[in-house]
């Protein structure tokens, strides 16, 4: 994982939740859904065809409220394994945000992402520096970026992994 | 400036002189307690065994209890939840968890009435569990709670994890409810006044006449119910009673903290909390609306419930009892009261609650969260449930095709009596 991103945008809505729109509990629960086949399930209830669509690297622009409901994680992997590499999101809720960096899919607050960026546009950013840009129009902007502690938590690719770096270089205190 | 009584929490977990909204910290050192539990976590064994995790940064400090389940659960593929409370006890010892920390099955209940009950959610302090969103009941006490989820491994080998500092909103309400009227009323119908997007990863903070009244069930039920505003987390300063509360239940010392009359809010709300009538929400979901229960009274039910971490503690219990002494649950109704925990069982049958709610005609069962998410008697097809549940999504307590109204316990006992929504005032 790196810090810069580059991709097509997939734009979904508001209030999305964690056990419907994003993954459906349902079927989950009921071990309908691989574990390892969590990606073809994405947002299948909002556009059943997404997951043939997307491409490795895309990024999602979500609206207000993003990944609502319970602190199922699942539903962050999900996402990570549709192919997205990143979500910038209007607002969402704590527990998306965080599961999100725990599993290694960033995840970036925007106020405005939805008038910077529609459906099918470029985009790209920099998660150090703060900064997105949409290459289709040309409109950029620029947001405060996560202290240095969380980036190299999103560096890593999440916290098993950041984990296993910090014992790898004897910093676990 | 002043500071919210968040902020302070975080600053003193963090072990720096004040934080800001928005701003990041790391917090570990300073957090007495995690739990693991037992339902949402049975993989943290096999988890530590595949990424070669070898210890705990301190088993002193972790908590193993059987959480959200029922004593009669299975959990995934293991075939119950004993064996899965089991699984994890044996890898905790393993680690180095003292025994005193591991809690049976059926001596417990319900993991977030009992971080409360066993005095781990600390006033001032930050509680963690590894499971559920619903860990933010301890607001109550004036504790920052937060569930972990996937972050729950890594904080039990390391010893910290992050937080961004939320904003607080302030709902100052004033005035007194009237009788009858609980916290879970004053919730709702804080939700019917700013929707449930009113409050997206800011806190809830209760303050005013009303709140130092309240009773800490019902604050906590308040703040168990705060993420449906979209709220990160809802929370009470805490006072005398919370501080008498945990002396009798912990040694451990604790430093409550409390807002200062001129900390920033990013919005305030003025409340006549006298005004406030028993609330009601109709299904299919919370979005739906928060009614008045004059807009539905009478609407029949087949089942009523009292339980889960939004109810089921003592005052809930005595409510339940003082509205049903003497009366009969209505005999198209089946009413299940499931005791949050065993401690809270333990003192409503002392107190006779429990011989006065079984004389009436309810069902009681063991400690947990039951009919919550549908771990005892579910709902079938078409019936229609009155509970101070947490929840209403279609399918939560059981057949998704049957209706799930939301009140306070008093709503609830009362509507039991009658077969149909009933406003509990006439029977107090
Ligand atoms: S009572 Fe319901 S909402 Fe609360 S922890 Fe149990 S299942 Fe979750």
């Amino acid at each position: 994982m790196a810090l810069k991103f580059k991709g097509k945008v997939w734009v979904f809505g508001d209030n999305l939740d964690v056990d419907y729109e994003i993954l459906s509990f349902r079927e989950l629960d009921a071990g309908i859904i691989a574990p390892d086949k969590m990606g073809e399930w994405a947002m299948r209830v909002v556009d059943p065809d997404f997951a043939k669509k997307v491409k490795k690297g895309d990024i999602m622009v979500v609206g207000t409220n993003m990944g609502c409901g319970h602190d199922h994680y699942l539903s962050n992997v999900a996402i990570k394994q549709s192919g997205i590499d990143c979500v910038i999101a209007e607002s969402f809720d704590r527990n998306f945000f965080r599961n999100s960096i725990a599993v290694g899919l960033p995840i970036i607050e925007y106020p405005g992402i939805n008038k910077l960026a529609k459906q099918g546009d470029e985009l790209s950013l920099d998660l150090k520096v703060g900064t997105i840009k949409n290459l289709t129009t040309g409109k950029s902007g620029k947001f405060k970026p996560f202290p240095d502690f969380l980036l190299e938590i999103v560096d890593a690719g999440g916290l098993e992994k950041f984990g296993n770096k910090l014992i790898a270089e004897g910093r676990e205190q | 400036m002043g500071k919210t009584i968040v902020e302070k929490i975080l600053a003193k977990a963090a072990e720096k002189p004040e934080v800001s909204p928005g701003e990041y910290v790391k917090v570990g050192k300073t957090v007495r307690f995690v739990l693991m539990g037992t339902d949402s976590t049975p993989k943290v064994g096999p988890a530590f065994q595949r990424l070669g995790w070898d210890k705990l940064w301190d088993p002193t400090k972790v908590m193993v209890a059987p959480d959200h389940c029922g004593a009669y659960t299975r959990v995934g593929s293991i075939t119950t939840n004993r064996e899965a409370h089991r699984l994890n006890s044996e890898w905790a010892r393993s680690m180095g968890v003292p025994e005193e920390n591991i809690m049976e099955l059926g001596r417990v209940g319900n993991c977030h009435h009992l971080a409360v009950e066993k005095g781990w959610a600390l006033p001032g302090s930050v509680y963690l569990s590894g499971p559920d969103g619903h860990t933010i009941t301890v607001g109550g006490v004036g504790c920052f709670g937060s569930c972990l989820s996937a972050s729950a491994n890594f904080f039990m080998r390391f010893g910290w994890t992050w937080f961004r500092v939320p904003e607080s909103i302030k709902f100052n309400i004033t005035g007194k409810l009237k009788d009858g009227i609980m916290g879970r009323d004053v919730y709702e119908y804080i939700l019917g006044l700013i929707g449930p997007t009113g409050a997206i990863y800011q806190v809830m903070e209760f303050t005013g006449p009303v709140m130092e009244d309240m009773s800490i069930d019902g604050r906590l039920s308040m703040c168990c119910l705060a993420m449906f505003t979209g709220a990160k987390l809802g929370i009470v300063n805490p006072d005398q009673k919370v501080i008498d509360w945990f002396k009798a239940r912990t040694n451990v010392p604790f430093e409550p903290l409390v807002s200062d009359p001129d900390a920033k809010y990013a919005k305030v709300y003025e409340i006549d909390g006298s005004k406030i009538e028993p609330q009601v929400v109709v299904p299919p979901h919370r979005q739906t609306g928060v009614k008045n229960i004059k807009d539905v009274e009478g609407t029949p039910v087949t089942n009523a419930f009292i339980g889960s971490c939004a109810s089921g503690r003592d005052e809930d219990l005595m409510m339940a009892a003082r509205i049903l002494k003497g009366r009969k649950v209505h005999s198209k109704v089946m009413f299940n009261v499931t005791p949050g925990s065993s401690d809270s069982m333990a003192r409503s049958d002392k107190a006779g609650y429990i011989s006065t709610l079984l004389d009436a005609g309810c069902l009681i069962c063991a400690p947990g969260c039951g009919m919550c998410p549908g771990f005892y008697t579910p709902l079938a097809k078409n019936e229609v449930c009155i509970t101070s549940s947490t929840t209403n999504i279609p399918g939560r307590m059981g057949d998704p095709s049957a209706q799930v109204y939301l009140g306070s316990p008093a709503t609830v006992a009362a509507s039991a009596i009658e077969g149909k929504i009933t406003d509990p005032r006439k029977y107090l």
